[in-house]
């Protein structure tokens, strides 16, 4: 015990020595809460090497350097909330990058607009985060907009009438599409014959799959993530259900094209960003430094996580100031800015209104179908 | 009889006190992230203890924690938030009745909040004590996961998966501590009293408990109530907190974190589970300068993400070789030990002119 007590003691003194890098003087010092350790780590790993790209395709605004800051929130919300203070009150920050998921960034959200920093999300969806909240925004469109988008696809350009619905009742995300998805397609005249639902993790969807086939639907909707898509995929050809299947930009990884092989073939998608789609100069520049710096090809995430960084220093350029307000305000008028994921417009709410663009997995690849204008 | 009672108590009083003027002054003067983190020990602390009243006093390996503090937090945030910010946040389906219109000051709301995760404690009791050992622990974590996935999927009481926003920040220090003492204070006299010994005895050998009169089983039951009452409250006190709940606040991390705490403390020790909340929620934050670039002298060490975890890790792991038993043990803090320790210094000091 006492010699643990000693090696103790030895270690905090060695940390006591070690400081932290002191920042220079005159920088514009962005802050970035994500998470880069727990369940949901991928995502938050993926835009931290967005933004880090990011910064270094434009390393400086305002003739001052851009100093980042990276806070890891271990994927959870009483962690990001401290994680957002901690940015704010000690190493104070000009503005704030994150979170990666929604639920995070409704905690941190009111911790900035209280203190007057602008935040930025890159992937928060739900349609919540930015609700009343003057002071964050995100580059991202919303869940309503995405289901909404779908559905309207499916009822008018795939001409179905009747769809069925798989969703993943553990996961936030997939529930809140799904919804949003009924409840549009509702509306434009189609009707829902069949609700399943299955859990993360399953590996068996006959059942549910059966009960959909009995209501004979035109299409599927399926708002998952890439493991259980691809497997439902596999279930459903073995099973014989022939109808188009449709989900969202959870699917988009390549792991859907591994596991479900030539049974996800013909599979469409609605997504954030489309490497082929991608026009904007900032992109093409974007997508090389991205694959040189990491060797991996660009993805929604990442390139998210670049557009956040992208508008805010923007924004900084047009309020030719570090001030709150005065990024918000430039935050808020954002017009047509050209950035990797396509072209941003921030509207009302803080939400970034832009187009979708339509995918769909062909000859084990994913390829790009159309462009869907809000 | 205990030893100087009397004096022991005058020393708790002015412990307390000296507490709550260092409170004072924090509420004064600390940044807002420091006031956070002592908000957050606060809460830890309240939820540490009662669980530890389960798990560590009468014993029975539960994993359940998470599913009392959700309902605690979505019973209190759906009475403190106002009609218009209910009917703002469900988007997708409105509010059930009289959940739309119904509002509660802060202190009804948290009292609501135990009131109805000790009854949800108290029916889940019955089907749950069935069982003894791994399978009440793994009938309690399937009670966790339950209650996660009935949050996500009703839409008209908890939001579903959007989750409930715009809480308002009631929790202060006044309130996060004082709640946190009360929490404490209550549970260490339950252990003490003639019950606390009976569920210590049911830890111990349970059909020998029996043979000597003692209904284990509704022993268990109090222990599980109560310690439902206090998760449900601190649930109260977590809402109000980060003025955002959604199912993913709740899944079976918050137990594991709150298990981690009560085991390095010393499960059975209520001041151990109090002490290990503190070091756990303050060092989990100070030990974040490890995950940023570090100049040490003339080597420089790039930020490494999830460096602390690591390091916390280790300790965890050299806890569990070197000091199995956690920081406590199973003894409780007393004066009678400060005193005994500081006596040889006292001496010392004497003989020195």
């Amino acid at each position: 015990m006492r010699k643990l007590f000693i090696c103790f003691v030895a270690l905090s003194l060695v940390f006591c020595f070690a400081g932290p890098t002191f920042a220079a003087k005159g920088t514009v010092k962005i802050g970035v809460y994500l998470p880069m350790t727990g369940p949901v780590a991928a995502y938050g790993q993926m835009e931290w090497a967005g933004v880090q790209t990011a910064n270094k395709i434009m390393p400086t605004v305002l003739g001052k350097k851009v100093e980042l800051f990276l806070v890891d929130t271990k994927s959870d919300k009483i962690e990001a909330a401290n994680a957002v203070d901690r940015l704010i009150k000690k190493n104070k920050v000009h503005a704030i990058i994150g979170e990666a998921i929604s639920g995070n960034t409704l905690a941190g959200g009111p911790i900035a607009d209280k203190a007057k920093i602008p935040m930025v999300s890159p992937t928060a969806t739900n349609p919540l985060v930015t609700q009343n909240r003057e002071y964050v925004f995100r580059v991202c469109f919303i869940d309503p907009f995405q289901g909404e988008m779908a559905a309207k696809y499916a009822a008018e350009k795939l001409g179905a009438k009747k769809a069925a619905i798989l969703v993943d009742i553990a996961q936030d995300y997939c529930v809140g599409l799904a919804n949003f998805f009924a409840k549009s397609f509702i509306k434009h005249g189609g009707k829902v014959v069949a609700t399943a639902y299955c859990q993360t993790l399953d590996q068996d969807f006959t059942a549910q799959l059966s009960s959909i086939m009995a209501a004979k639907p035109d299409v599927l909707y399926m708002p998952n993530y890439y493991t259980e898509v691809a497997l439902a995929c596999k279930q459903a050809a073995e099973l014989g259900l022939n109808v188009p299947v449709f989900t969202a930009d959870g699917a988009q990884a390549p792991e859907l094209i591994t596991i479900g092989g030539k049974d996800v073939e013909g599979i469409i998608f609605t997504g954030h960003f489309a490497k082929e789609a991608a026009a904007t100069e900032l992109a093409k520049k974007y997508i090389d430094a991205y694959e040189k710096d990491t060797g991996k090809e660009a993805s929604a995430f990442d390139a998210l996580g670049a557009d956040a960084y992208f508008v805010l220093m923007d924004a900084i350029t047009r309020a030719k100031s570090v001030k709150g307000d005065k990024i918000r305000a430039a935050l808020a008028s954002t017009k047509n800015f050209k950035a990797v994921s396509g072209i941003i417009n921030i509207g009302e709410d803080g939400n970034a209104i832009k187009s979708l663009v339509l995918l769909n997995v062909k000859d084990g690849q994913f390829r790009y179908l159309a462009t869907l204008n809000p | 009889m205990e030893e100087h009672h009397r004096r022991n108590q005058i020393l708790t009083v002015i412990a307390v006190g000296i507490g709550l003027l260092f409170l004072y002054g924090a509420q004064e003067y600390a940044t807002s992230y420091q006031i956070r983190i002592l908000n957050n020990c606060a809460l830890f602390v309240i939820l540490a203890a009662s669980y530890n009243l389960i798990n560590g006093v009468t014993g029975q390996f539960s994993l359940e924690p998470n599913a009392f503090v959700a309902i605690g937090a979505y019973t209190s945030a759906l009475l403190t938030l106002t009609p218009a910010e209910k009917q703002l946040s469900f988007i997708i389906e409105p509010i059930m009745w009289p959940l739309g219109v119904l509002h509660a000051p802060f202190f009804i709301s948290l009292l609501a909040a135990g009131v109805v995760t000790a009854f949800v404690g108290f029916l889940m009791g019955f089907p749950v004590f069935r069982v003894r050992g791994d399978y009440l622990a793994i009938v309690t974590l399937g009670f966790g996961e339950v209650v996660r996935v009935v949050a996500n999927n009703t839409q008209t009481i908890t939001n579903g998966p959007l989750g409930l926003k715009g809480i308002a920040p009631h929790t202060n220090l006044w309130w996060s501590w004082g709640i946190a003492i009360i929490t404490v204070f209550f549970i260490a006299r339950l252990v003490r009293s003639s019950f606390g010994r009976a569920m210590k005895a049911v830890k111990y050998d349970e059909t020998a408990a029996e043979a000597v009169g003692i209904n284990a089983f509704w022993h268990k039951m109090l222990a599980f109530t109560t310690s439902a009452f206090f998760e449900g409250v601190g649930g109260g006190i977590l809402a109000h907190l980060i003025t955002t709940i959604s199912p993913t606040l709740f899944t079976f991390f918050l137990t594991f974190n709150l298990l981690i705490m009560i085991v390095v403390g010393g499960l059975g020790s209520t001041t151990g589970a109090c002490i290990a909340a503190i070091i756990v929620t303050f060092g989990g934050e100070y030990l974040r300068f490890v995950e940023e670039p570090i100049n040490f002298w003339f080597i420089h060490i790039p930020a490494i993400p999830g460096m602390r975890m690591v390091i916390f890790s280790i300790i965890l792991i050299l806890m569990m070789i070197f000091a199995r038993n956690g920081i406590m043990g199973t003894k409780e803090f007393s004066w009678n030990w400060v005193l005994n320790k500081i006596k040889p210094v006292k001496i010392f000091l004497r003989k020195k002119p």
